[in-house]
């Protein structure tokens, strides 16, 4: 971890995200680039935003997924005080929300169709207006949770991702994204119908509440 | 004769460096558990103590949980936690502390 983490300190500040050095004992600044870099070179994101279980006191029934978006962690209420805790990245700035949602229904490598607003800013999004296939280069990886507010469709999913070293950080327009292996596992634990409660401090957006 | 000195010198300088390791450590916190080796700038309180205050004000309104969402959080102590939780449009205030107990809620 402290060599990755040493390879670069270049790059300026980009997410709020630090991660700690053993090695020096200092805290650091985690944005994309080195992110990237300690993921070419370790094959994983830092221990913290790996897969764990954790002690996690709450009155919300086993099943029902919290996602901390300031801190980067999802996770899935597990009988006993415990949940399971997965590395997730989240919403750049203007993008972050919030609020009590659900699942509202879920996909196996599915089908990646940009919104419209997508569509109009980003000219990669714009060649797969019609829909791109799933696949290992699909944006929503090997698994989506879609969020429903009510009965409607919130336009936001928990989804996979062909680039995980973004875990950790604000990135994405809104979704939450996690790991391929990481949403593969969620994906099998969770019913549709859960209740997901997202967490973002300052979030320019609210739902369901 | 000729070892007098050392015999003395050497006590004195092993205390000296054992005090200084004393304050060098009492300086330098302990590193952080391996799942907690990451953090934002802005420290936010843990999502099960937000939660746990937004479960307290449920119960004291009477509003139901669905309505209700901790929307800020800051770190007061060491021990100590303050969430500012959303209950239908109305503020409230939470202090809860690190093991999971509400200190207190009141409206903002």
């Amino acid at each position: 971890m402290a060599a990755g983490l040493a390879v670069s300190v270049s790059i300026a500040f980009a997410a709020g995200t630090q991660v700690y050095n053993p090695q020096t004992r200092q805290w650091i600044d985690y944005d994309r680039t080195k992110a990237y870099k300690y993921y070419k070179l370790h094959k994983q994101v830092p221990e913290s935003f790996r897969k764990q279980v954790v002690k996690f006191r709450t009155a919300e029934r086993p099943g029902t997924i919290i996602i901390d978006g300031n801190q980067h962690f999802l996770y899935l209420v597990q009988p006993g005080q415990q949940a399971i805790r997965y590395g997730i990245g989240v919403g750049r700035d203007g993008f972050g929300w919030a609020g009590i949602v659900r699942i509202g229904r879920t996909a196996e490598w599915p089908t990646w169709t940009p919104p419209s607003e997508m569509v109009a800013r980003d000219t990669k999004a714009a060649k797969w207006a019609n829909g791109m296939p799933g696949g290992p280069d699909n944006p929503l990886g090997a698994r989506a949770l879609y969020l429903y507010e009510g009965d409607n469709d919130t336009i936001y999913r928990i989804h996979g991702t062909p680039e995980p070293w973004t875990i950790g950080l604000d990135v994405s327009s809104g979704c939450i994204r996690m790991n391929n292996d990481d949403i593969v596992d969620l994906h099998s634990r969770i019913e549709v119908g859960a209740k997901v409660i997202v967490l973002m401090q300052g979030a320019a957006l609210y739902k369901g509440v | 004769m000729s070892t007098r000195p050392h015999a003395v010198r050497r006590p004195i300088s092993v205390v000296a460096v054992g005090s200084l390791a004393a304050i060098l450590s009492a300086c330098v916190s302990a590193p952080p558990a391996p799942e907690q080796m990451s953090r934002t700038k802005v420290e936010t309180a843990p999502a099960d103590l937000q939660l746990l205050c937004s479960d307290a004000v449920a119960k004291a309104s009477g509003i139901d949980t669905t309505k209700i969402l901790p929307v800020s959080s800051s770190k007061l102590d060491s021990n100590t936690y303050q969430v500012e939780v959303d209950a239908s449009g109305k503020k409230t205030s939470c202090l809860v502390d690190a093991e999971g107990n509400v200190k207190s809620i009141q409206p903002v």
